[in-house]
């Protein structure tokens, strides 16, 4: 469960990235977020995983105030999935190394981590480019690579920040697929995107920013 | 977790053998600034022992107005000896003092043809132990003689002595602040280079910061990795030191400090060669650390 009360972040004194945010994610739960560009979209989940403080107001997630406590955002990271529109794979990894950098870190056994990989990389349909470097595969592939790397710890929370912004309609849709079957796991999954085409053709929670506020909260 | 220090050196020196260029370039500024501290040092040893060396004129003489009797002059010489400043004291009698005169005079030696030895006083010559080689050990010898009304007239080269002791001072001190300069560059130069190196990388940081690794577990390897570099930046500095000592600073130091056959230039002790390879260690891990802070600020 993600819980915001009345959250603002403001890069500058005068100008307010965002202001006055109250919010709240149910577990399990699949929200789009959405605006134009400077909207706040991208600041609002960079709260949520810990990259930035607010400036007023209070986080909390799974019950705990992540605004309080910075040194248990690491823990927290560890039980989330983070995606980006860049996709941030390590370019001289091979997709494997790739994936298995979370469990590598949270010192999971070797064995446990070449089961868990390709369990990951399975569900996003590359198990058979283990071997390969993230330069050698399309966009498409490579965004499958950073998704398999977010869901290979389990993830309570998913956290998307334009997945699908760099890729073609049709991969877009088959990425989308595969937020669908993470949500439909258990993961509750946070999507920043602007997208109305996507979010017309698969129907969620739209939460609409502007200008650092929300203005609108629909559920379909 | 018992492997987690196996995991941090693997990942160190898999992070060495993916960018060799960087690696070698933070080696190599390693290398070369302490080769550059690794002389100066040089430097200083052989000058200070030379300075060692000119404190042996260090003495003091007292003039006897008359020579006593033998026995009492043992007994002085004895009471002398006593005291925990005075290395050694040696009686010149006044041949002998005549005779040094002579030698010292030489070409004009014949000025003292037709002249007798009863012109010289006898004296009495005391060394100084080293650690009392100042003036205050000095000071206290003098008083120590003084006490003997037979003594009271006593040399021991004021002047030079004051001049000796500004010489050391300014030494300490042009020592202590050229080293910590050269110090001091060098953790700039050598954090710079890294600095270079964890940029190169900084993708890797930010994905690690990412999926959940603490900012300990961030650093350890880097820091791992400064400190195997600095290590080995170390080892070259010391073979580079060697090398530029035999072949040009042992002559050279020889000719410019003009030492005497007996004192010879020498190489860094095994005590500064081993501080040197910790000085390597400390310049690689702390120049990560400094770059770290810097980039981990998000």
């Amino acid at each position: 469960m993600i819980q915001l009360f009345n959250v603002s972040k403001a890069y500058q004194k005068d100008s307010a990235a965002l202001s006055e945010i109250t919010l709240k994610v149910p577990k399990r739960d699949f929200v789009y977020l959405t605006g134009a560009s400077g909207a706040g979209k991208s600041t609002l989940l960079k709260l949520l995983f810990g990259a930035e403080k607010p400036s007023r107001g209070q986080i909390l997630i799974n019950g705990q105030n992540i605004t309080r406590m910075l040194s248990r955002i690491p823990a927290l990271r560890r039980r989330m999935g983070i995606v980006f529109q860049d996709f941030k794979l390590l370019n001289r990894r091979t997709i494997f190394e790739n994936v298995a950098f979370p469990l590598e870190i949270q010192g999971k056994k070797r064995y446990e981590i070449g089961k868990k990989v390709y369990q990951a990389l399975q569900q996003v349909g590359l198990e058979h480019k283990l071997q390969r470097f993230p330069l050698e595969l399309s966009g498409g592939e490579q965004q499958r690579v950073a998704i398999a790397r977010a869901l290979v710890v389990d993830p309570l929370v998913l956290i998307a920040d334009e997945p699908t912004g760099n890729l073609d309609p049709e991969v877009a849709l088959e990425i989308m697929d595969l937020f669908k079957v993470a949500n439909a796991r258990g993961s509750t999954v946070v999507l920043a995107t602007h997208d109305r085409e996507m979010i017309r053709r698969i129907p969620r929670r739209v939460i609409t920013l502007e200008g650092g506020r929300l203005i609108d909260d629909q559920t379909p | 977790m018992l492997d987690r220090p196996a995991y941090m050196l693997l990942r160190a020196l898999r992070n060495m053998r993916q960018s060799p260029v960087l690696c070698g370039a933070a080696i190599g500024t390693v290398a070369v600034s302490l080769t550059i501290l690794a002389f100066f040092v040089l430097i200083v040893i052989n000058v200070q022992q030379l300075t060692s060396h000119w404190s042996r004129e260090i003495q003091v003489t007292a003039y006897l107005d008359r020579i006593p009797e033998e026995r009492r002059l043992q007994e002085w010489i004895g009471e002398i000896r006593r005291q925990p400043e005075v290395a050694g004291v040696v009686f010149i009698s006044k041949q002998q003092a005549f005779e040094r005169f002579r030698q010292r005079l030489q070409q004009e030696a014949d000025l003292l043809d037709g002249l007798d030895a009863e012109i010289l006083p006898a004296s009495l010559e005391i060394t100084l132990a080293e650690q009392y080689r100042s003036r205050q050990g000095v000071d206290t010898v003098v008083a120590g003689l003084k006490k003997n009304p037979h003594l009271a007239d006593v040399r021991y080269g004021q002047d030079w002595l004051e001049r000796f002791e500004a010489f050391l001072r300014l030494l300490r001190l042009a020592g202590a602040i050229l080293g910590a300069f050269l110090l001091f560059a060098a953790l700039f130069i050598v954090s710079n280079t890294i600095k270079l190196t964890l940029y190169a990388r900084r993708d890797e940081l930010e994905v690690m910061a990412l999926v959940g690794a603490t900012p300990l577990f961030i650093k350890l390897p880097f820091l791992l990795e400064g400190a195997i570099q600095g290590l080995v930046g170390g080892v070259l500095a010391l073979c580079g030191a060697f090398l530029f000592f035999q072949l040009l600073l042992r002559e050279g130091l020889q000719t410019i400090l003009m030492l005497p056959g007996s004192a010879s230039i020498q190489f860094l002790p095994y005590t500064y060669q081993l501080a040197l390879l910790g000085a390597g260690v400390l310049l690689g891990g702390f120049g990560s650390l400094v770059s770290l802070r810097k980039l981990l600020r998000t």
